[in-house]
């Protein structure tokens, strides 16, 4: 990688972040951990309910709603939010 | 002339392509503008539908409709409940969430019960502080099983309906949360005081035990909790204690405290397809010479294995419960197909069949088998 796509590619990260709606606390979340919570716990007591079933906003509440349920860390909640996020986002593409 | 002619005419493609290329530019320029203000939009309908705003509300809540078929008895559409539940947020510092249930009875009257209203003030990544009438965290079922679209049979197993061998839900203070992990394990608590339930003669004779989240407990407390560990990620084990007063009213009006005790042990596995599910609880609950009601302990137990056929939606059910007080001995099999057309709406049939073991007077009905479906819908 030659100098000039380094710069590139660290301002386009840059950008990225900077214009990223996700929240501060959310940039550490760790993905795959996520999604390895999501198929260990989240058809634990009911169904899993696909990340198309509710929008971002609404996930936003019923995570933390399950976050009490199922005795979930913040981080957990956390990672689990951005699972569902990216997984929509890769939804959308499609 | 030749010249002027060639003069004249360059002119006016000169003039004609200058007008055509402002023209485009003003185009051009409406254009950008139009993506600017689309761009905007965008980010507008984003923010409103991703919820930057910190504080917000959302519904979500459930429905059912029910049909019985009682052996020597009656066939019935025989209730449909509809409970809503709101949650309010402030960011991921707080959370608000009340269920309000209505049902209809037989007479076609309304029942209306606040299930649930409790707000969570999140303390750190390991502790809320919740603070209201909340579900009772002593066991499973009744905190997260019992909503239509969540169980996977259409009734609930026996003790732990309403009153009871499981305790239904506390007015009062819990600290909860999650783990951190301990030797690669994750694990979770709740701790909580709250009023104390009551305990009495129910409008049909039964000798009941009202742990129903209730404010006239005068100074009597209850204190307990549940912890329980993911030995493996798709597995929790969890076991339950409670202890403190349960207040009696006299015939003559006065009020006593009699001991309370509460022990569960539930567990939870899932194998790919397959749920597997169990659950121990019982109230103990001690003399007091001024009363005319003997305590006792009041316990059940239930077993149940669900194995979902994914590739035709069919989601065959069996359970099995166990339900003993000083009055009452009994047994149930229960068996259920359910139609899952999503996973949140979902048609049930089931059977059940009922075992009064000492063939009470007092209960018995409880000898009949039923039939039983339910269409149920989580929004
Ligand atoms: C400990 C049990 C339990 C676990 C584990 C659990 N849930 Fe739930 N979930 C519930 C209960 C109970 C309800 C219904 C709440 C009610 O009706 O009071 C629910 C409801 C929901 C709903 C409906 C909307 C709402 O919030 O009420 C969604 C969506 C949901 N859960 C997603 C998840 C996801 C994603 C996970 C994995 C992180 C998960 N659940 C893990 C118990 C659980």
């Amino acid at each position: 990688m030659n100098i000039v796509t380094k710069i590139a590619l660290g301002a386009l990260t840059l950008l990225f972040i900077g214009t990223s709606p996700v929240s501060a606390q959310e940039e550490t979340t760790d993905l795959a951990n996520g999604a390895q919570l999501w198929a260990d716990t989240c058809m634990r007591c009911h169904n899993a309910r696909p990340p198309s079933d509710l929008t971002m906003r609404a996930w936003s509440f019923s995570m933390n709603h399950m976050r009490v349920r199922a005795g979930l860390t913040g981080e957990e909640t956390r990672d689990i939010l951005a699972f569902i996020r990216a997984s929509k986002t890769e939804n959308d593409k499609q | 002339m030749r010249r002027f002619m060639f003069a004249s005419s360059m002119s006016i493609i000169l003039s004609s392509t200058l007008l055509l290329a402002s023209s485009q530019s003003e185009e051009i320029a409406q254009l950008k503008k139009d993506v600017e203000a689309l761009k905007v939009r965008d980010k507008e309908m984003k923010q409103s539908f991703e919820g930057n705003s910190k504080a917000g509300f959302w519904l979500a809540g459930y429905a059912a409709v029910d049909f019985s078929s009682v052996e020597n008895g009656d066939s019935s559409f025989s209730g449909t409940k509809f409970a809503p539940i709101f949650h309010a947020q402030y960011g991921d510092i707080f959370q608000f969430e009340g269920e309000v249930e209505f049902t209809v009875n037989k007479d076609g009257s309304t029942d209306i019960e606040l299930e649930y209203a409790a707000g969570t003030l999140f303390l750190n990544d390991y502790m809320g502080l919740q603070m209201g009438k909340f579900m009772s965290p002593l066991g499973q079922f009744v905190q997260n099983i019992h909503p239509s679209w969540i169980n996977k049979l259409p009734s609930a197993p026996l003790g732990f309906g309403h009153d009871g061998a499981a305790p239904t839900s506390n007015l009062g203070i819990a600290l909860r949360g999650g783990l951190p992990k301990i030797a690669d394990t994750r694990s979770n608590y709740v701790v909580f005081i709250s009023n104390a339930p009551s305990f009495g003669v129910a409008d049909d004779g039964d000798v009941v035990i009202e742990a129903v989240g209730n404010t006239g407990s005068g100074s009597a407390y209850i204190a307990g909790g549940r912890y329980a560990v993911n030995p493996i990620g798709n597995m929790e084990v969890g076991v339950s204690l409670a202890t403190g007063d349960i207040t009696e009213e006299l015939l003559s009006g006065d009020s006593i405290v009699r001991d309370y005790d509460v022990f569960g042990a539930d567990m939870v596995l899932n194998i790919d397809a397959l749920n597997l599910r169990a659950e121990y609880i019982q109230q103990k609950i001690g003399e007091n010479e001024l009363s005319l009601l003997e305590g006792g302990t009041w316990k059940t137990w239930y077993a149940q294995a669900a194995y979902q056929f994914s590739s035709v939606n069919l989601e065959p059910v069996i359970r099995y419960s166990d339900y003993h007080n000083p009055e009452v001995n009994k047994n149930q099999w229960a068996l259920g197909v359910n139609y899952l057309f999503a996973s949140n709406l979902i048609v049930k049939i089931a059977y059940e069949i009922n075992k009064d073991e000492d063939d009470s007077v007092i209960d018995s009905s409880a000898n009949n088998n039923r039939f039983l479906a339910q269409l149920a819908y989580g929004f």
